[in-house]
């Protein structure tokens, strides 16, 4: 469904990513893991059509994206929640949920998915006149993620949802994520916290100093020693 | 004593009206767009000439030429913003190059549009006069009706467009670039096509402001500077970036000028960069910023 090609990616003259791969499958939950200053967040960035690549070629649905603007990659169905909640935080709530609907495809859907994204999350329903700022840290997470959700995204990348919050909301929201999959939205999840993500992923993709280190299944990745070392202090 | 202050007040507000409209189409442009427009004024200066031409040659009444000047002014500025400014956004390696860049653009824009208006109708000073006759308050205070007529259109211009802001699909997208342009992308916000958006209504307030200016004073080429001057103070008072704050900002200081020059007219505007200085110093974010 996604397939990222020998991407190659520089901030002035420091590479950042160095001939990264990646291919994620329909329906699959693929985590991307790795420490802070490792690539990961450049790497979406380039993908979504943010930030210019160097190099390399991204495909999305079989078709090439790397010369289209992001918002006709959002318009595909690729969704990017980006990294520390960026909400607009000069509107309400249910605002912020509308411009999440913004390309043409969702907008005249999004009455019929606001009632979802309510059902998912239903603390967003209760809050819906208040301004987003006035939210908790999990609160805007999921405020984050229901604007997110609510392009019909048929892949979403989500940019470490855990940053910040306390265990309980990191648990319930992880819970979210791996309902997402079984709903059939494809899930690219970027995280820190490596242990968790492992255990609600199928796959997962290591990134160290802009390069993928190693790759394989949540289970074979949990019993590596250089995961157990380096992630896990054990 | 009433008498003058109602005087000053409505006069205030008369002039404010067209300073509030110039400075909420600055604002959408540099606040938005990123565009410091010194050229805004020649914006205003060709809406007035064009209204002047369609009264003066075509008989059309100066109130229903804010059908033809918006519109033509609207697309003037998009089309520039997509030849010119869009290309220089995409050269400039950082924001900051490119608000540099892109006001060294808009001064030579201010000259070419300023020579391309002496070359259509000249040097000189042209004016009309309509709705001239006076419109009296109680207590012996009296105003000419087109003065009363600028300040309506106004008013009713800037709530147009804040209904089109904060109701239509297309202006939810503009106040999400306004916030946070990266995450506006991410959710499917074109943003080239926004900020062309944003500098095409601005050049269009300033176009309709012209077309207002021009039913009370004389036009002339040169023009424009002044307005100019007076919606970047005005955007500064209100908050960059805030289009209730330069509407705000607009009517605020039509009446401190109208203050100012019941007492001394020469010190008018004096008294706007006055005020501009001390606000840089004391607070650069405006007062109604945050």
């Amino acid at each position: 469904m996604l397939k990222v090609e020998n991407i190659q990616a520089f901030y002035g003259k420091i590479q950042v990513l160095r001939d990264v791969n990646l291919d994620i499958n329909q329906g699959e939950l693929v985590a991307l893991v790795g420490a802070n200053g490792a690539g990961k967040t450049t790497l979406l960035n380039t993908i979504s059509g943010l930030m210019p690549k160097a190099s390399g070629s991204v495909k999305f649905l079989e078709k090439s994206i790397d010369n289209l603007l992001p918002s006709q990659i959002v318009e595909m169905g690729f969704s990017h929640i980006p990294e520390g909640r960026k909400l607009f935080s000069g509107m309400s709530v249910r605002e912020n949920l509308e411009m999440g609907a913004y390309p043409k495809r969702a907008w005249k859907k999004r009455e019929e998915t606001l009632r979802e994204i309510y059902n998912l999350f239903p603390i967003l329903e209760e809050r819906s006149a208040q301004f987003a700022s006035t939210l908790s840290g999990g609160q805007q997470q999921m405020l984050a993620m229901g604007r997110g959700l609510m392009s019909k995204p048929r892949l979403c990348a989500i940019d470490e949802p855990s940053n910040g919050l306390a265990p309980m909301a990191v648990l319930e929201l992880f819970k979210i994520i791996s309902s997402l999959r079984d709903q059939g939205v494809t899930v690219l999840l970027i995280e820190q916290n490596v242990k968790q993500t492992l255990e609600i992923a199928d796959r997962a993709y290591v990134l160290e100093n802009g390069r993928v280190v190693l790759e394989g299944s949540s289970g074979e990745l949990l019993e590596s020693d250089h995961i157990r070392k380096a992630y896990m202090g054990l | 004593m009433i008498e003058t202050i109602l005087n000053v007040v409505v006069d205030g507000l008369l002039i404010g009206g067209i300073y509030a409209l110039i400075a909420v189409g600055l604002s959408l442009q540099y606040g938005v767009a990123k565009v410091l427009n010194i050229a805004h004024g020649e914006f205003i200066m060709l809406g007035g000439f064009i209204t002047w031409t369609s009264y003066k040659v075509f008989g059309i009444n100066p109130l229903l030429s804010v059908a033809i000047c918006g519109p033509l002014i609207f697309v003037l500025g998009f089309v520039l913003h997509l030849a010119l400014f869009k290309r220089i956004r995409m050269t400039s390696e950082t924001e900051g190059a490119f608000e540099g860049n892109s006001m060294l653009a808009c001064f030579g824009l201010m000259f070419i549009i300023q020579n391309v208006a002496i070359l259509i109708w000249g040097a000189g000073i042209k004016g009309y006069s309509y709705l001239g006759f006076p419109v009296s308050f109680g207590g012996g205070a009296v105003f000419p009706a087109n003065r009363l007529t600028t300040l309506a259109v106004a008013v009713i211009i800037c709530i147009v467009f804040y209904l089109f802001l904060s109701r239509s699909h297309m202006g939810k997208g503009i106040r999400a670039a306004a916030q946070d342009p990266d995450t506006a992308q991410l959710v499917g916000v074109d943003i080239n096509r926004v900020l062309a958006l944003c500098f095409g209504f601005g050049a269009l307030m300033a176009g309709l402001a012209g077309t207002l200016v021009s039913m009370c004073y004389k036009v002339e080429p040169t023009m424009g500077l002044e307005y100019t001057i007076i919606a970047i103070i005005v955007v500064v008072l209100g908050g960059m970036g805030s289009i209730l704050g330069s509407f705000l900002g607009g009517i605020l200081l039509g009446l401190i000028g109208s203050l100012v020059s019941h007492i001394e007219p020469g010190l008018t505007l004096a008294s706007f960069y006055l005020i501009f200085m001390i606000l840089l110093l004391v607070k650069p974010t405006g007062i109604f910023g945050k």
